[in-house]
């Protein structure tokens, strides 16, 4: 009994969009490739990933929130095609759209050099995050993630913005090879598992894996496996190495907001490791969530000695995943519902302060604190959209966060008491410190040559920053759609949970 | 029309602060002024509007918000809160009128972010759903943020604004705390604050919900020992901001509306927690003024003071303690706003609010310095202000229920009075001697208009306080029997 159920695209009419989905980046790329260097390049960039949100739109009124089951399904078994969306996996979708078109604006009004290359990259980046997101073999999300972390290093390679970034980049080679690794590792022990309970044939499509998942110790090892391989990629507490020296030197914003404005690790986790691995994950609750609790306050303390705003910022994002997998491992309907919001809050609120980040790295050509200053008087728009990000992953009113926040304190009240909730709380209001200190001396604090002359906000950073801005306060203010997208989802994962 | 008028009051404000960035940025102020004058007669009409003897709350409205965790719209008033409305529009009034000249740079950040903070003021006295009073709470700290850190008064008020917000929102973290958990204590959760009030906890969720509620409103309050920020924030806000900080009291009002009826029998069960702190913040306060040497820091005391005594008066459990309570901190809203406002003016005319660098200051302006002693006076509660019948009724209550905390709240009353009159001597009286003193110029219409709205209030209330006290009666009185139950 594998608890899953799907309904395939031609029983709901139409086309089969989770194909033309994933094709559609991917040819927008082959096109924007052709097109070299030439202006055309640029426009059909943002035309392609603009059309791949309107095609994320159309596909999320096309799905039935309201119940639990896998939709779209298309299947093509000879390659083990297998690929679905539900009210979970909508969500990251939007996400991922919503922030592929906001970096190619914001690509252009950074002046990068060879657009049209970098747009290119940036939709086979797309193309790799929507493969994800979508299928529900593991062995083509190994591929996927593998695509992905291609074009990333292609990036990091190309556009590189400071001299230290070899050393980056070898990191982030390391640490995510090392992360696929393990992650492959996990598959092909789940396959095995499969190929002795069904006499040989191997398979790592999740609907027969559930079917046939490993016994005891080899659940473990398969739960450890894709749990470490997963917790590099999100990145988790104490396997974040790779990511402060990326958003340091690296390029700026588009890197990191492909490596973590998408939370692919914790959808992974949601999709595959939950339903794949449930004894293993029930008996290392404790200790997933003990680590989680750790990591909230030290990376929390280690954002407090920062002194650059981008290392900061990384070691924002590496305290509020914390948060997420605590959502997520209080296997509770709320708290699965709160930490996919969450996700998607946190999401666009570090993709937005990534953006201002390298908005005020134009102008001033460093991000070290302490040659930061009074920024507030030349920018103020700029500075109060970092503001506003800042406080949405603190889950202020009017934010995701905010209702994403009520979900996850519920579940972990219904769990693990109230002690371990206010710590969880807490980890928030020293993430409010940190990010408020940072905004402070960036922005507010007196420089010695009093505040630099500086550029005025230009009309695309206005757009960039107001989209993000808009789509986060307009979800904040009406998050009854989105919680009803994810209800169902949640409730039939955190069901799996209840003994 | 009545039935939104609440939601109208509600939204005039953030209409006004989106229309401000259409229009070109000198207007602004302007603006600024016809919404808070608009929204004022928006909160005087609820006055009307409101019958005393109907039933307890009234303008009732009730949309649907999130469905999934049944979180509702939901704003009413009754007589605990009504009065509240109109005063916090006079005091945003009187706030902007304090800073009238005091923005240059950009205005319209400025006026839009004080119309949201009003918003949230009005919306947190509104609220009758729990997460819906926790999102204006927590809205109110981003404008005071900027506010303070961009347009503060001293070098250091960037330092002193990332403080406040910080022990803020951790004071926020008990809050929510304790409304989910009343939320899940229910066979179905609701936030709604109606349903709530009608359903009886257990016991131990009781003190739980309590004791949440207790941190959470006693650092906003603030309660000694939670009122560390409040010093520096007096002194490093512009005034305008102190005063509405300090003026309107969302701490003590949070604690007569959720923590007391939502946990009747912790809160009967721990009075002598609610008199003991209430008594301590009294006597803190009370010594405090004496050691001030800043008219500011002196009034922020004298505030403390009040607002244990109020608590102290809670502690009772009776409807003339309610009664007391709300109408005192009524009656401070607008004296201790008005004293603020009136010490923004002197301010800005010798550049200091230390009685070392004042003296005599009565010599140059004798309508401030004689506005200013009518304000102080409500403020420490002489017989004929506005704030007499309040205390009174709080000091009968304080002294039926907690004997000796009562005695001893006399005794620190006493002492404020005193601190704060010498502390008047020190700063208006005697020879003036720096120059700015000596120059400095007495109020001008603008500010005198201010000055004859606070005056009259605090006189007409205080020689005839019946009408007020009868619209707060019901409700208290109904506050105090959903306590006994």
């Amino acid at each position: 009994m594998s608890g899953f159920s799907e309904i395939l695209w031609f029983e709901q009419g139409g086309l089969p969009l989770l194909a033309i989905l994933q094709l559609l980046p991917l040819g927008g790329a082959a096109i924007v490739f052709a097109f070299k260097e030439r202006t055309t390049a640029v426009v059909a960039g943002k035309a392609f990933a603009l059309a791949e949100l309107l095609l994320c739109i159309v596909v999320s009124s096309r799905i039935n929130p309201a119940s639990a089951t896998l939709q779209l399904a298309e299947r093509f078994a000879p390659l083990g095609y297998h690929v679905v969306v539900d009210g979970l996996s909508i969500v990251f979708l939007l996400v991922a759209a919503l922030l592929t078109v906001l970096m190619t604006f914001y690509g252009m009004s950074r002046g990068m050099i060879s657009p049209g290359r970098l747009f290119a990259v940036l939709l086979v980046a797309e193309a790799g995050l929507v493969g994800m997101l979508v299928t529900l073999n593991v062995a083509w999300f190994a591929l996927f993630s593998a695509l992905e972390l291609w074009a990333v290093t292609y990036l990091l390679r190309r556009w590189a913005s400071s001299r230290a970034e070899t050393q980056a980049l070898a990191r982030f080679v390391q640490y995510q090879a090392f992360g696929l690794a393990l992650f492959v590792a996990g598959c092909l022990v789940l396959g095995w598992g499969h190929a002795d309970a069904r006499g040989g044939r191997w398979s790592f499509d999740l609907f027969e894996l559930a079917g046939a998942m490993p016994a005891d110790r080899f659940q473990t090892a398969a739960f450890y496996l894709l749990f470490y391989g997963l917790a590099v990629r999100t990145p988790l507490f104490p396997l974040h190495g790779w990511l402060p020296n990326m958003a340091q030197h690296g390029l700026i914003a588009v890197a990191p907001a492909l490596m973590v404005g998408v939370k692919v690790g914790i959808y992974a986790m949601l999709r595959f490791v939950l339903p794949l691995t449930p004894a293993a994950v029930l008996y290392w609750q404790p200790y997933v969530i003990g680590f989680a609790m750790a990591g909230v306050f030290f990376t929390a303390a280690l954002a407090f000695q920062q002194t650059n705003l981008r290392r900061l910022l990384a070691f924002a994002v590496v305290s509020h995943t914390s948060l997420l997998v605590i959502g997520v491992f209080s296997l509770h309907e709320a708290g699965i519902q709160g930490a996919v919001l969450l996700a998607a809050n946190f999401g666009l609120a570090v993709t937005g302060m990534w953006f201002v980040v390298g908005f005020v790295f134009r102008r001033t050509g460093t991000t070290e604190l302490d040659e930061l200053s009074g920024l507030f008087e030349r920018i103020p728009f700029l500075a109060i959209a970092f503001l506003i990000f800042g406080l949405a992953i603190v889950g202020m009113p009017g934010t995701p966060g905010f209702d994403a926040a009520h979900l996850i304190l519920e579940a972990s009240i219904d769990n693990f008491g109230a002690l371990s909730t206010v710590a969880a709380a807490l980890g928030n209001v020293a993430a409010a410190g940190f990010l408020l200190w940072a905004f402070q001396r960036a922005f507010l604090s007196q420089g010695k040559h009093g505040s630099p002359d500086v550029d005025r906000t230009t009309p695309m950073e206005y757009l960039v920053c107001g989209i993000a801005l808009l789509a986060m306060l307009v979800i904040g203010f009406f998050t009854e759609p989105w919680l009803h997208l994810t209800e169902a989802a949640s409730q039939s994962l955190a069901a799996r949970f209840v003994q | 029309m009545s039935g939104h008028l609440l939601s109208l009051l509600l939204f005039l404000p953030v209409l006004g602060a989106v229309v401000i960035w259409m229009l070109p940025a000198r207007a602004a102020r302007g603006l600024t002024a016809l919404v808070m004058l608009a929204t004022l007669a928006a909160a005087t009409s609820v006055l009307v509007v409101f019958d005393p003897g109907g039933p307890r709350f009234q303008l009732l409205e009730r949309v649907l918000w999130v469905a999934s965790l049944n979180v509702h719209y939901q704003v009413g008033v009754d007589g605990l809160s009504m009065l509240f409305l109109p005063a916090t529009a006079l005091v945003f009034l009187g706030s902007l009128v304090a800073n009238w000249n005091l923005v240059h740079d950009a205005p319209r950040l400025h006026y839009s972010l004080l119309l949201l903070l009003q918003c949230a003021t009005l919306g947190i006295f509104c609220a009758l759903d729990t997460v819906l009073f926790f999102f204006f709470w927590e809205l109110t700290l981003l404008p005071v943020y900027i506010l303070l850190a961009r347009w503060g008064a001293t070098a250091g008020s960037v330092r002193v604004a990332a403080r406040y917000f910080l022990i803020m929102l951790a004071g926020g973290v008990p809050l929510l705390l304790a409304f989910v958990l009343l939320a899940c204590s229910q066979s179905v959760p609701t936030f709604d604050l109606l349903a709530l009030l009608a359903a009886p906890l257990p016991r131990s969720t009781q003190y739980a919900v309590f004791m949440l509620c207790l941190v959470g409103f006693g650092v906003k309050v603030p309660l000694v020992p939670l009122h560390t920020w409040l010093p520096q924030f007096a002194l490093a806000a512009p005034g305008s901001l102190t005063a509405l900080l300090v003026g309107l009291k969302v701490g003590a009002y949070g604690l007569i509306r959720f923590a007391i009826p939502l946990a009747p029998d912790a809160a009967q069960d721990l009075h002598w927690l609610l008199a003991g702190l209430g008594t301590l913040t009294l006597i803190y306060g009370a010594v405090g003024i004496l050691a001030q040497s800043n008219l500011r820091v002196g009034l922020a005391c004298a505030s403390i003071c009040h607002v244990g005594l109020a608590v102290l008066g809670l502690a009772a459990f009776t409807a003339s303690g309610a009664q007391g309570a709300v109408s005192l901190l009524l009656s401070f809203s607008v004296a201790t706003g008005g004293a603020f406002v009136l010490l923004e003016f002197l301010r800005q005319r010798t550049g200091s609010t230390d009685i070392n660098s004042l003296g005599g200051a009565a010599k140059t302006m004798p309508l401030l310095a004689s506005g200013f002693l009518i304000c102080g006076l409500a403020g420490v509660g002489m017989p004929g202000t506005s704030s007499f019948p309040g205390e009174f009724m709080l000091i009968l209550a304080a002294l039926w229920s907690h004997t000796g905390a009562g005695m001893a709240a006399l005794f620190g009353l006493a002492i404020a009075a005193a601190g704060f009159l010498s502390l008047y001597r020190k700063a208006f009286f005697g020879p003036a001697t720096r120059r700015q003193v000596l120059e400095a110029e007495d109020l001008r219409p603008r500010e005198w208009a201010v000055l004859v709205i606070l005056i009259t209030l605090i006189g007409a209330i205080g020689l005839y306080p019946g009408p007020w006290l009868e619209i707060v009666r019901p409700a208290a009185e109904a506050w105090a029997a959903g306590v006994a139950r």
